[in-house]
């Protein structure tokens, strides 16, 4: 019938959820918060959290956030995980620039170019990492973090599922 | 930032723009408080503080949780090859009878020999005991958070330990939880000695969960497997004859051990003054440089 092709298939009651904006950025601290967890670590070997969910949003969205909530929100990580204070403000404004300049740069994108960019973007987190600890007095060799990068690359497309589908949701799509 | 423009609208044109400004002013802003933090990293102590009072009670409050499922499973793990494991421990608590009457009868010989060289004893004091309730995660650095802060008399820079040996030191402290800084962090170093013969060696954190014990003297790597490292109480800050941690693996210049008190099982941790206040007052303002 052709009244019900012009029909929407939205039901009523259906659309995106109260404060649907901010619920980007509220998964983004969530996910600080899990630096909470009673889990006692000795080899350091978990992936940064905040980080991950920051680039899952931002490699599927370009607008989850106004770009430069990326600071305070970076502010709010480095005081739950212990970071030195700025470490994450610094990294996560840069990163929301550099994928600013990548998304001008690339002609498409597919799944396996956005797990390679957060590969990269995971690395340069592991690497400053490890440069800072340097800076701080703990001088190891860079062997020892890369289990932790190759354990976050590999958590990257599972925290990207949970990212879309909170997105579907949020939009109640 | 996501087009190049967002069509005709001035209004968005400006609002991109500006908000391309703030971006980068974030960027300077974090560069300048990683600096701080860098350079001076007493500076942020308050906030630090804060912001661990709001993550250790959650912490703290599962914890319960993960030590119940935890026991559960060790406590199954008991029963396997019980009879076995009787027999043992049946064997090795004669043998330990036999060594704690030795230890009592040298323990009164010691405490008699000091009596007549006149020598102080140091008390040994408690300011705090509190639960590890939780670590960092992933980073090159190993912290722990301990469910104890300045409400109950903790001070940053305090060492701390556990029934089974030396924990770390106080680097962060909120009202209620404060930040241990591990003995296997790279940046903690502690003056110790072997427990078999007395030589003087230094341990310093691998960032793994192990730790690195080295000689001081160059010379004939002195290390067995299976020796224990006990801190010699140089320098002022951590009491002596604490044990840090077991020989497992040697290597060319020294060995790598095991800490004694695995921080994921410890039950309780104890804060305690810095050994020689005075010397560990020095010590502080000498190494800011290493947060």
């Amino acid at each position: 019938m052709v009244r019900a092709a012009l029909a929407t298939k939205r039901r009523i009651g259906q659309g995106p959820k109260p404060l649907a904006g901010y619920l980007p950025a509220i998964t983004v601290v969530v996910a600080s918060l899990l630096s909470a967890l009673p889990i006692v670590s000795t080899s350091g070997w978990y992936p940064d959290f905040g980080f991950l969910v920051l680039i899952s949003w931002r490699l599927l969205r370009s607008d989850p956030w106004p770009a430069w909530w990326a600071a305070p929100l970076g502010l709010v990580n480095d005081l739950f995980t212990g970071f030195p204070v700025g470490f994450s403000v610094t990294l996560w404004s840069a990163t929301m620039l550099a994928l600013d300049l990548v998304d001008r740069r690339t002609m498409w994108r597919d799944y396996w170019i956005e797990w390679g960019l957060a590969a990269v973007l995971l690395a340069a987190d592991e690497w400053l990492h490890w440069r800072i600890a340097a800076l701080g007095g703990a001088r190891v060799p860079f062997l020892a973090v890369v289990p932790a990068l190759v354990i976050s690359i590999c958590v990257f497309p599972l925290s990207a599922w949970i990212v879309v589908r909170l997105d579907r949701w949020r939009l109640g799509r | 930032m996501a087009q190049a423009r967002p069509g005709w609208s001035r209004r968005a044109q400006y609002g991109l723009f500006f908000s391309f400004l703030a971006l980068i002013a974030g960027l300077l802003f974090g560069l300048i408080l990683l600096g701080l933090s860098l350079l001076a990293p007493t500076k942020f102590q308050q906030i630090r503080g804060a912001a661990l009072d709001v993550t250790g009670p959650i912490a703290a409050s599962l914890h319960s949780v993960t030590s119940t499922v935890e026991g559960l499973a060790t406590g199954a793990g008991d029963y396997w090859d019980a009879a076995s494991q009787n027999g043992d421990l049946k064997r090795e608590r004669t043998a330990m009878l036999r060594r704690m009457v030795e230890a009592r009868a040298i323990f009164q010989e010691n405490q008699q020999l000091k009596a007549v060289l006149q020598l102080r004893q140091h008390e040994l004091q408690t300011i705090a005991v509190g639960r590890i309730v939780g670590s960092s995660f992933n980073s090159p650095r190993r912290f722990a958070i301990l469910s104890a802060g300045t409400h109950d008399g903790v001070q940053v820079g305090m060492p701390v330990r556990s029934a089974d040996g030396l924990v770390g030191r106080i680097i962060d402290a909120g009202a209620i939880a404060s930040r241990v800084l591990l003995v296997s962090d790279r940046a903690n170093i502690v003056p110790a000695r072997l427990l078999r013969g007395g030589m003087p060696v230094i341990s310093q954190g691998r960032g793994d969960g192990a730790i690195d014990v080295r000689p001081l003297e160059v010379g004939r790597n002195p290390f067995k497997r299976g020796d224990i490292i006990i801190t010699s109480g140089t320098g002022g800050l951590y009491p002596p004859l604490v044990p840090i941690a077991r020989v497992v693996k040697l290597n060319d210049d020294g060995a790598i051990a095991l800490p004694l008190a695995d921080p994921a099982n410890i039950s309780f941790a104890v804060v305690e003054p810095p050994y020689e206040p005075a010397a560990a007052a020095t010590d502080s303002t000498s190494d800011k440089g290493s947060p």
